[in-house]
């Protein structure tokens, strides 16, 4: 229903990457994280570039989907952009006007800013886009567990993760109900002046977060009456299984490091 | 017509990976001043067309008549405003929408963004409460206090203060006890009898509306399945189970005894009052020595 909420929603076609381990794809996107931070030259990039649109385009998944996934933050990367260009004052002098200058190095930390972000985001879509809420919980449900030593409860985090992922969609398609009878009764929030728009915005929030809570009372009223405990030793229906597939999706990764950090 | 739909298909999110047709090609007619029932098994697309018909939705295809409002797919539509006063949308659960803390506070917020004086406002709330059979006393109190068969009257009430003309309800019975239902539905029949207004009912119980409904309309899979009285539907149940609904009590007990006792071409009595009034009219029937074999006679 709500298209441009792209967050947590997982799209089905099938391929390799769909059917890997979510600890290895997890651990494959921190990796990432630590590839972008590592490339700062123009052949780093590229080979970052390539490398990051061979690994999308196997998941037959088209890429604008990837790339809606980053617009929201267009204005971010433009004013990260601007920042950068404006304030880093190395290398050659581009562009001057009297004590105002634009520098080679400032363009050039500008650029690699916006890409990092650019990849970063549309890359870790690929979790989302893969992986189920659900197994990607117990990806990091495992990948959590040897904090557990520590005293720490994955259990805990993990759940609460998950309950709020889970009704995400849920608060938004009643949100989006209750905007529609609002609107059926004559308080229609596209078609108002925004001034009457901040008193209407009233008449959704009162609905929508009492029937968050009331929601919430109602979790906890049918987990408590079917003995859930946390921390319980609980089996599975889907057991994680680390495949000669994940070894390779992880090992592209470390590669990746090392290629970008010898460039 | 009120309400006139040509070759309307509804798609939700176009043009995307979730692409979903939750209307084909309707063609439909909803006379001024009937009371129509919609049923249709989960998912059929009920809950879609009735958002057509206020425009809370714009058809993806064909043309929508509501009133005097013409809405075409790919045109820019008139203003809806005007359109919404005059059509009232009742959501399912609709007490979910309120928010005021008084009862006559939330009937008077759809009046005043309708542009009405807050006297006039006033005036209608009280008068939609009556109509719902509430009530006065109930106008001070806060709606999150107010039992649940009452909350959902007085919500419907907030509706029926715009003073509309149509009036389309999505399941509105959904959750209630018997005696509220039953209530709830006379309400609305007398509205439509005794004011005039055109009422629309999307039921799951068709049971509970087939003695009031003047016409019924049968959705499967996003497409018209029945478009008549329920005359006509009593003479052929099995369009119900081909639509995945079950055949009402009202309507099983009626074809029973029509056949026992060729009755066929009648008018069907679909209230048990009725049709126990028809079995003590019908000449012979204390005489046939085997009243148990009629079983389940209400």
């Amino acid at each position: 229903m709500n298209e441009r909420l792209l967050l947590g929603r997982s799209i089905e076609t099938g391929s390799w990457v769909h059917k890997l381990d979510a600890r290895s794809k997890l651990t494959g996107m921190l990796l990432y994280v630590a590839v972008i931070l590592l490339s700062d030259s123009w052949p780093s990039m590229a080979l970052l570039a390539a490398f990051s649109i061979a690994v999308m385009a196997s998941t037959r998944i088209p890429l604008k989907y990837f790339i809606k996934a980053a617009k929201p933050l267009r204005y971010l990367m433009l004013f990260i952009f601007i920042v950068q260009l404006l304030s880093v004052k190395a290398g050659d002098v581009l562009w001057s006007a009297g004590s105002f200058s634009l520098h080679e190095g400032g363009l050039r930390l500008a650029a690699f800013s916006v890409i990092r972000m650019l990849f970063l985001i549309t890359f870790t879509a690929l979790l989302t886009f893969t992986t189920t809420p659900g197994k990607l919980n117990q990806g990091l449900e495992g990948i959590l567990s040897p904090f557990k030593k520590l005293g720490l409860s994955p259990d805990r985090i993990t759940l609460m993760i998950s309950i709020a992922l889970r009704f995400i969609p849920t608060i938004l398609d009643e949100a989006q109900i209750i905007m529609k009878a609002q609107a059926s009764r004559g308080a229609d929030l596209q078609e108002l002046p925004l001034k009457e728009k901040a008193r209407m915005l009233v008449s959704l929030l009162v609905p929508v977060i009492s029937s968050a809570f009331r929601r919430a009372q109602d979790l906890v009223y049918s987990m408590e009456a079917r003995g859930f405990r946390m921390d319980a030793p609980r089996s599975r229906y889907h057991r994680l299984r680390w495949g000669a597939a994940d070894t390779v999706f992880v090992a592209m990764f470390v590669i990746m490091g090392v290629a970008v950090a010898l460039l | 017509m009120a309400i006139q739909l040509e070759q309307v298909s509804y798609t939700y999110a176009d043009n995307s990976l979730w692409k979903q047709t939750a209307l084909h090609e309707i063609t439909l007619g909803i006379p001024k001043g009937s009371l129509t029932g919609i049923a249709g098994a989960t998912g059929s697309g009920k809950s879609t067309l009735l958002q057509l018909f206020n425009g809370i939705l714009k058809p993806t295809q064909g043309t929508v008549q509501v009133l005097d409002v013409t809405m075409r797919a790919g045109e820019k539509s008139p203003k809806l405003l005007p359109l919404r006063r005059r059509v009232g949308l009742v959501f399912q659960f609709p007490e979910q929408q309120m928010f005021e803390d008084t009862v006559e506070k939330d009937l008077c917020f759809g009046p005043l963004n309708f542009g009405m004086s807050p006297e006039e406002a006033k005036e209608r709330a009280r008068k939609a409460m009556l109509e719902m059979g509430l009530d006065l006393g109930l106008l001070t109190r806060n709606p999150f206090r107010l039992s649940g068969g009452q909350m959902r009257k007085a919500a419907i009430a907030s509706v029926l203060a715009m003073d509309p003309e149509i009036v389309v309800l999505d399941e509105p019975t959904a959750t209630l006890d018997p005696v509220s239902r039953a209530e709830l539905i006379s309400q609305l029949e007398r509205l439509c009898r005794e004011q005039g207004r055109t009422i629309i009912i999307v039921t799951h119980r068709m049971d509970e509306l087939l003695p009031y409904a003047d016409r019924w309309i049968l959705l499967k899979d996003g497409k018209i399945a029945f478009q008549g009285s329920g005359g006509e539907l009593a003479a052929d149940p099995d369009i119900l189970a081909r639509c995945g609904l079950g055949v009402p009590h009202s309507l099983r007990y009626w074809r029973g005894i029509a056949g026992r006792f060729g009755l066929a071409g009648e008018k069907p009595r679909l209230t048990p009052e009725s049709l126990a009034e028809l079995i003590a009219s019908l000449p012979g029937a204390g005489t046939s020595g085997r009243p148990e074999e009629e079983g389940g006679c209400p």
